[in-house]
């Protein structure tokens, strides 16, 4: 494929109720068709960009369209459930989807290749460290769709068999901004942490009414009642604004506050090439690694057949701002580097915990999670009149 | 009751019965994925050397190709209609000889051929699943049908201690089921052994012929 032209889809709702979090995935993603660019390679690539505007049918449609036009390898795709809606249109054309964000695993396509964070790479860890600093009983919040019902399942489990108990599970539209009965349900059963599953404009809401019904109460919600996520990230922070920003966990596997020189590097050409923002976030640089290892996979395979291209991406490794990446070449996730963060009030994460090195994705939780399913408890009934 | 749903396959051996047909591959790197290993027996004139004796359900899993006749001699349990491990369907030809030869073989779950990687996860689990609930529904149908049969021996010992201690039919019931909770004994089992114990040959001062009339009614 010496001197040839590959053209790239790149799909994310760049308008729309997560459009925060897109538009900073496809600032990573145009950063690194950018950098290939003017590394004067063997590949040229050009990006064709689509919006699907969180509109599932949109993600279909467009997808067909991209793949109908003979591109072969789309970057794309924030949630789940538009992940799920586009793979059957990559499984008929033979198409590659680079899907650039963490998700709740139990997945793995022939026809996608995962740099985003699987769930023993952000969820686990996450109750590791809860269970162990700050507390067993969890409310649970989330958007109602694919992502935060299996997170929440995930953890659950997890969560049980640190000794903890889920006392109560709330889903919300995406896009639903009304937290009143959810906020006073969290405040009248003072559960040790909320987990969140919130995405888009629901998550910044959410934390602005948190934190202000718990001012009111005259609690110190980051202290009383901390939030934990696997999703919020810098941009978001800068959404939810400053009243609310500090004191949130996140577990992730990157932060904008990392010190390594290729961290810096990598915030110092985001922010030059996107003055406008959105700041960059985990998922805008696991659009960055996508590009990054498409370009390299094409480059060895010399045709952007689907096939070849995996393969050629199979064990191939990258030194990404978040430390070293390589493609698991049996299940086409990507080993990372979990970390835990606090939000601090400039709007970055102070990194608490991070561990030693990459480690292994396990979509199918087959290393970390027990043979059977926790059994599905009654409902407890309490007489309510005699 | 709410059964215990298998949801990590991890250390489990997939046995695949199936001729090379090329989609195999597809089937063996996501069962690898899943944390199962795949063994293909040798089929020799049409039957596939399987060690049945060695087969542990809570390990192994059959795969069997409908399209192969006759390819599998297990016995399924007449009574529960159960494989000695679970068994998975994989289907070709979408007849219904071939589909009902993967029901007698007590199939719970199917996969289509060629077999798609994101369909595996969902057929496994079904498939094991199933295995397991069927398995612990006949148990418990087992149990009930035993105490079922036990309800002659429950109407026998009320009767007897009815005649025999001049207690009415409520307070003998309420003497047994106590009793057999303190010896924690289903009260069907207690009666029964009850009853043997009476039946016993007449040592003890004070046996009457009365007594031994009702207790052969």
């Amino acid at each position: 494929m010496a001197g040839t032209h590959c053209r790239v889809g790149v799909m994310f709702s760049a308008t729309g109720s997560y459009s925060v979090v897109a538009r900073s995935m496809l600032n990573g993603a145009l950063l690194a068709f950018r950098e290939i660019a003017e590394s004067g390679g063997a590949v040229t690539l050009e990006p064709v960009v689509v919006n699907p505007s969180g509109d599932l049918a949109r993600y279909r449609a467009l997808s067909l369209e991209l793949l109908g036009a003979g591109i072969r390898h789309v970057v794309g795709c924030y949630t789940s459930s538009s992940r799920k809606e586009v793979i059957p249109c990559f499984e008929k054309f033979d198409g590659l989807l680079w899907y650039p964000s963490h998700y709740e695993g139990f997945e793995s396509s022939d026809n996608v290749i995962y740099t985003g964070a699987a769930p023993n790479q952000h969820v686990l860890p996450l109750v590791e460290y809860l269970a162990s600093r700050v507390g067993t009983r969890a409310f649970c919040v989330g958007s109602n769709y694919i992502w935060a019902w299996e997170n929440n399942r995930i953890f659950r489990e997890a969560l049980s068999a640190h000794g903890g108990n889920v006392i109560a599970e709330r889903y919300l539209s995406i896009g639903d901004t009304e937290f009143d009965q959810v906020i006073s349900a969290i405040l009248d059963q003072r559960p040790d942490f909320v987990f969140n599953n919130l995405i888009g404009t629901s998550t910044y809401a959410f934390f602005r009414a948190f934190r202000a019904a718990c001012r009111a109460r005259g609690l110190d919600q980051a202290n009383d009642i901390p939030v934990a996520s696997c999703t919020l990230s810098e941009p978001e922070l800068a959404e939810i604004g400053a009243d609310a920003v500090d004191g949130h966990l996140t577990s992730s596997v990157y932060f904008s506050s990392l010190g390594s020189p290729a961290n810096a590097a990598f915030i110092a050409a985001y922010a030059k090439a996107f003055p406008d923002g959105p700041v960059s976030s985990a998922d805008a640089e696991a659009s960055y690694i996508a590009v990054k290892l498409l370009a390299a996979a094409l480059e060895q395979a010399g045709t952007d057949d689907a096939r070849t291209v995996r393969s050629a991406v199979a064990n191939r490794r990258l030194l990404a701002p978040q430390g070293e990446v390589r493609i698991d070449p049996q299940t086409y996730h990507a080993w990372l580097t979990p970390r835990i963060g606090r939000s601090a009030a400039n709007g970055q994460f102070d990194v608490l915990l991070e561990a030693p090195g990459p480690i292994a994705p396990d979509p199918y939780l087959v290393q970390s999670s027990p043979r059977f399913a926790s059994a599905m408890r009654s409902p407890v009934l309490r007489v309510v009149q005699s | 009751m709410t059964a215990r749903l298998l949801q990590n396959f991890k250390g489990g051996r997939a046995l695949l019965v199936t001729g090379c047909c090329g989609w195999e591959g597809t089937l063996e790197t996501t069962l690898a994925k899943l944390g199962v290993s795949s063994e293909y027996p040798e089929i020799v004139n049409g039957r596939a050397q399987i060690d049945v004796d060695g087969l542990r359900p809570e390990r192994d899993i059959l795969l069997v190709d409908g399209d192969l006749e006759d390819a599998v001699a297990i016995e399924v349990d007449p009574a529960s209609r159960l494989p000695p491990v679970p068994v998975i369907g994989l289907v070709g030809v979408e007849a219904p000889s071939r589909l009902k030869a993967l029901v007698n073989l007590g199939a719970t779950s199917f996969l289509r051929k060629p077999v798609h990687g994101g369909a595996v996860y969902t057929s496994l689990f079904m498939g094991i699943n199933q295995f397991l609930l069927r398995s612990d529904m006949y148990a418990r149908l087992q149990d009930l049908e035993m105490r079922r049969r036990g309800r002659r021996a429950v109407i026998r010992a009320v009767i007897l201690l009815m005649q025999r201690n001049g207690l009415d039919e409520e307070s003998a019931y309420s003497q047994l089921r106590r009793e057999s909770m303190r010896v924690r004994q289903n009260l069907e089992l207690y009666c029964e052994e009850f009853l043997s114990r009476w039946a016993k040959p007449p040592d003890i001062p004070g046996h009457t012929n009365q007594h031994h009339a009702a207790r052969r009614p």
